[in-house]
């Protein structure tokens, strides 16, 4: 074979051809930017997602360094922090913690930290700066600056009292810069320069007997976040340090690895169903992106047959044809694809956050801008391309140049030596005859439009399957319960005296009119323990502990003189409203009534359905539950039984020193609505009535107050309770029938963004898919027209026929999208439920029936629409194409 | 009595950029019902002109033809449309005949198109396949059949109709010699049924079957009579220099 230089050749001929049409390029591109738009969109919201779980960690963690180095010297700062394995690193020296008011309910640090470290702890100010060496400046949030009354001006002084080492010091600042306190960071911080902290340490003779103030911490970044404990016991290594033990010497070095980035990465997280989820995804997006980007190349290479055949006449090899074919596709991926990319990220930036408002404990942030998403998206939708050319460059390679100059589509099929005779022959079996000629690419059109209407129809049936009587049944017993803000936190702390609601509150609440019933229901405050035999112990803490960890509790502790093993519960005291909206299960509620009686409700667990769970229980109706009040205890060390402070690190248990005990009768078996429980689950639980509550715990501590209203007072409580929650008194939070329909109605909403943007996009995919077929259909056999219209066909005969040929396509994707919703219905009924417990199945097919008028108008207008392009050429000039 | 097919002074001009090319110029000419004329020249002559002229897929710039008296020049599409459902039956070089149907649908399309009932018009195509000799085949498709068994199941279809005029172009092009013999043979086996067949051809050999000649170059009537006179076969031009076929 003569080998000669041809790709200029080769490139020209492609892109001359290409240039020829212009109609198909433009539906190219389109369809190569719809894949590209899928793709990057669904890599947008994942990687925001990411981000987002990312962001919430490290405000969780109190920053974003990678990691650190703890109690330093700054001997030893100064050796460690050169290290070449560092590439960043900031400094900080703890001064000290405020405790008492107004600070006793809030975590905030006095401290000194350069540039870099407060930046990783989210403190840089939005107004004003870091304070100055050798001045009294100080910066903080909003928060502090709140609880301390002062207003976020700059140069305000204010002044707190906080502990150092021990020691308490009143110090006061010159404000120098602030920023906003965000909920999601555990600590607030108020930084002061280095020499204000050497002062303070001269001033209270500060030793750092606490094994934390006057030493320095260390935080680092690496050049990137693999391998970070690696890293850390790397550099420790390299100078002679060890973080196992302090026993080991004193060459110890307390580190910290940020868990942020080994627990936030959604990607190290997935379980195989997300990974199964996305891969279908994706491999549904390259299915969908190839149906279209396929037909429009096979679409042009049939319609470009008789070029190239007569580029085979004259030496073409395949290979080549198929390299012109691949030229072509880069070209028109180098136009779509960008597009893609930018429409992709826009829609994915729309969609972010209402995924994200939906994911529990997710700040929203920025939208992800990660150049992974448009490198992934791209190398997907070019694979996309690449993979589509395949078979249109194989059919190119294939085609004999004579049998090029008269193909028609389907014309050469062999299936079948006879047909049987159907006894009729019209304008509608024409049509129907002429979509078996290219089978694959009818059901392939068929397809990609049904998937449209079926996904639509999925969507619509998911939510309307939404039942917002179950999900409020469930969520709500009251029309409005009020309570401490941090009841209503999700993983927020234990219920405590200070997280009670004020007698204030529920005093507020029932001064308003409207109020039609209600109840408080209290909170256990101090240590209550029940006594439970050795294997129900095993079998409930089993869940969460390792055998030896196990073993290690249940020996060390207590046992009753029957040998039963102490264990904490959770208690209730209910007032009667609270009692009324439990679910007994077994026995008789009203024994509880009786203001003092010794009866007690056993709280048996369910799970989202509201099925009990018979495991999560032990006493029956009628035993006899002895709960021991703590009166009095202290922690003791493991090892020797002496008191130590829990504080300094050392194994401990707690010692119970002075209690009570006292004998109930079980007389009801019920579970507790999710609304008026603790949120939290660990324990056993129990309820008694309030005044029994209060009288046997000896607290009184109000955990929420549940009540209705009125109808005609609903809308004016719950404008009273936001104002009163926001500006009157912000500690407080209330939830109420109107917030979880809120809820749910943006839950619902989230699921027809999405499923309706997925429609959509299926459904243009299935739309282009449909134009290119009726496009090719057409082109293909615009001679075969010429011919029937030669041979006395009408134009109108001509167009009814298309026309049925759209039909046919269209009310043909309608059906079978009826028939696999009913297929997949019952499926989707038991898959959606057994995951959402607050679905109820409902089918529909008012997605479908409204799409048929519009399916049949599209079967109308564009095979029409096509036709009119074909039949500018006169009958003779289309019969004269093939000579 | 008037003629079936006449050209007044038809001419037919198209225009290419900037160029005029004039196809038919100044053509008239007669042909009588249950004649059987052949259109010869030399690719440009003209002849393909005259046929799509003849078959109503194309009207005269200036002139007038008449198709069985009626002006087809001042008819609109539709007209045309009917006109060559019911006065024409074409036969073309590569049969034309569609793929997904069987022979039986293929010579029924012209009649369903006409408003021909169902019973009817399956009826007479299984007598038009019978008459090309593949009334054993009717439910076969086209790709199942050789070039000229489909070349007859398109002569069965032009004449299904009973149209006025059978227009047949280039039929043999695509056959090999025996076949074509054969071919024209059903053709004069048509005519002498008293049918009118107007063959389009470039073929001397083939244009000799017919009873007429009218022989076209450069757009004009070179010569028009008997298809055995031995100045049909040879060009008068050529004829002119000693030259000849």
């Amino acid at each position: 074979m003569i080998r000669v230089a041809n790709r200029r050749c080769i490139r020209n001929l492609s892109w001359k051809s290409m240039m020829a049409a212009r109609t198909r390029n433009l539906v190219a591109i389109l369809a190569i930017a719809l894949t590209a738009v899928l793709f990057t969109s669904l890599f947008t919201i994942a990687m925001s997602i990411n981000d987002a779980f990312q962001q919430s960690n490290f405000r969780q963690a109190g920053g974003y360094s990678h990691g650190g180095f703890k109690y330093l010297t700054e001997e030893q700062v100064d050796e460690l922090k050169d290290d070449p394995l560092i590439w960043e690193y900031g400094f900080r020296r703890i001064v000290g913690m405020p405790e008492d008011a107004p600070f006793n309910k809030s975590h905030v640090e006095v401290s000194w930290c350069d540039e870099n470290e407060a930046r990783w702890m989210y403190c840089t100010p939005e107004e004003g700066r870091l304070p100055q060496e050798n001045t009294g400046e100080a910066a903080t949030d909003t928060r502090v600056l709140s609880l301390l009354g002062v207003e976020p001006k700059l140069g305000e002084r204010f002044t707190m009292t906080f502990d150092v080492d021990g020691e308490s010091t009143t110090q006061t600042f010159t404000l120098c810069g602030w920023w906003e306190y965000d909920e999601a960071i555990t600590a607030s911080h108020v930084l002061i320069p280095e020499s204000r902290v050497d002062a303070i340490f001269n001033e209270l003779d500060t030793k750092g007997n606490d094994g934390m103030t006057t030493y320095w911490g260390l935080d680092v970044m690496f050049k990137n976040s693999l391998h970070i404990e690696r890293n850390i016991n790397q550099i420790l290594e390299n100078h002679g340090y060890q973080s196992e033990s302090r026993a080991k010497g004193d060459n110890f070095i307390a580190t910290g690895v940020n868990w942020g980035y080994s627990g936030a990465q959604l990607m190290d997280n997935m379980d195989p169903e997300t990974v199964i989820a996305i891969g279908a995804m994706l491999m549904l997006i390259v299915f969908t992106g190839y149906l279209i980007i396929y037909n429009v190349f096979q679409i042009s290479v049939v319609g470009d047959i008789r070029f190239y055949g007569l580029l085979k006449t004259i030496g073409t090899t395949p290979r080549q044809l198929r390299r012109i074919i691949r030229q072509q596709a880069l070209v028109l991926s180098a136009g779509g694809i960008p597009l893609g990319l930018l429409g992709g990220w826009l829609i994915g930036a729309k969609l972010t956050p209402v995924v994200i408002s939906r994911l529990n404990g997710l700040t929203q942030g920025v939208v992800s801008l990660n150049p992974l998403i448009f490198l992934l998206s791209a190398l997907f939708a070019l694979a996309t391309v690449l993979l589509s050319c395949l078979r249109p460059g194989r059919l190119a390679g294939r085609v004999s140049p004579i049998e090029a100059l008269r193909y028609t589509e389907g014309g050469t099929t062999k299936r079948k030596a006879e047909k049987k005779d159907s006894g009729r022959v019209s304008l509608r079996s024409m049509a129907w005859n002429n979509l078996g000629r290219s089978r694959g690419k009818t059901a392939v059109t068929v397809l990609s439009l049904s998937l449209a209407v079926v996904l639509l129809n999925m969507t619509v049936t998911f939510t309307n399957g939404f039942d917002m009587d179950k999900y409020l049944a469930a969520n709500s017993v009251s029309d409005f319960i009020l309570a401490n803000a941090g009841y209503f936190q999700t993983g927020g702390g234990l219920f405590s005296a200070d997280t009670a609601l004020s007698q204030k509150s529920t005093d507020a609440i029932e001064g308003q009119g409207g109020v039609t019933e209600g109840g408080r229901v209290y909170g256990e405050t101090s240590v209550i323990h029940e006594f439970v035999s050795e294997d129900y112990y095993r079998a409930c803490h089993g869940r969460w502990n390792d055998t030896q960890t196990l073993d290690w509790m249940v020996s060390n502790e207590e046992r009753n003189e029957a040998g039963l093993l102490s264990d904490d519960i959770q208690l209730y005291g209910m007032e009667r409203y609270g009692l009324d909206k439990l679910t007994v299960l077994d026995g008789d509620i009203s024994s509880l009534y009786e203001p003092g009686s010794r009866n007690i409700a056993a709280v048996c667990s369910d799970d989202d359905y509201g099925n009990p769970e018979p495991d999560s229980y032990w006493a029956g109706l009628g035993d006899t539950v002895t709960l021991r009040y703590v009166d009095e205890f202290r922690y003791v060390s493991r090892e020797t039984g002496e008191p130590v402070d829990p504080a300094n690190g050392e194994s401990y248990v707690m010692k119970v020193t002075k209690y009570h005990d006292v004998d109930y009768t079980v007389t009801a078996l019920v579970t507790v609505p999710s609304a008026l429980s603790y949120r939290y689950y660990g324990s056993d639980e129990f309820v008694l009535n309030d005044q029994t509550f209060i009288q046997d715990t000896g607290t009184d501590s109000v955990m929420l107050y549940a009540f209705d209203t009125t109808k005609g007072a609903n809308a004016g409580i719950e404008r009273y309770l936001k104002d009163y929650t926001e500006n009157q008194n912000s500690e407080d939070d209330y939830e109420s029938k109107a917030t979880y329909a809120a809820e749910f109605e943006s839950f619902r909403a989230m699921f027809t963004t999405l499923g309706g943007a997925l429609s959509f996009l299926v459904g243009l995919v299935g739309v282009l898919n449909f134009f290119n077929a009726v496009l090719t259909g057409v082109l293909t056999r615009r001679r075969e027209f010429a011919m029937l219209q030669s041979i006395g066909m009408t134009g109108g005969q001509l167009k009814t026929m298309l026309v049925w040929e759209g039909l046919y396509y269209t009310l043909g994707a309608v059906a079978l999208a009826l028939a696999l919703t009913l297929m997949c219905g019952p499926l989707m009924n038991s898959a959606v439920s057994s995951m959402l417990w607050f679905f109820t199945y409902r089918f529909t097919l008012t997605p479908i029936l409204v799409l048929i008028p519009v399916f049949a108008l599209l079967g109308c207008v564009l095979p029409l629409a096509v036709y009119r392009s074909v039949s500018r050429l006169t009958i003779v000039e289309r019969l004269r194409e093939a000579e | 009595m008037s003629a079936l097919i006449e050209f007044q002074d038809v001419s037919k001009v198209y225009e290419m950029g900037d160029s005029v090319v004039r196809a038919a110029d100044h053509i008239s000419m007669q042909i009588q019902k249950g004649e059987f004329v052949a259109i010869v020249g030399q690719s440009g002559s003209g002849k393909s002109t005259c046929m799509n002229i003849i078959g109503c897929l194309d009207v005269p710039s200036s002139g007038t033809y008449l198709l069985d008296g009626q002006d087809v020049g001042k008819m609109n599409k539709n007209q045309l449309a009917e006109i060559r459902n019911k006065m024409l039956g074409f036969i073309f070089q590569q049969y034309n005949l569609l793929p997904k149907l069987t022979l039986l649908e293929n010579v029924e399309v012209p009649m369903m198109y006409a408003g021909v009932s169902r019973s009817d018009r399956r009826e007479r195509a299984r007598v038009a396949l019978e008459m090309v000799g593949l009334g054993s085949k009717v439910n076969h498709r086209p790709a199942q059949l050789s070039g000229g068994q489909q070349q007859r199941v398109s002569i069965a279809r032009a004449l299904v109709g009973e149209p006025a005029v059978i227009l047949a172009d280039e039929p043999t092009g695509a056959l090999d010699s025996h076949t074509g013999r054969e071919v024209l043979s059903l053709l004069q086996q048509l005519h002498a049924a008293g049918n009118t067949v107007v063959l389009i051809t470039h073929d001397n050999s083939i244009a000799v079957q017919a009873q007429r000649i009218i022989r076209l170059e450069d757009g004009r009537v070179i010569y028009d009579g008997d298809a055995h006179a031995p100045e049909a076969v040879v060009s008068p031009n050529l004829a002119g220099t000693g030259g000849g076929q």
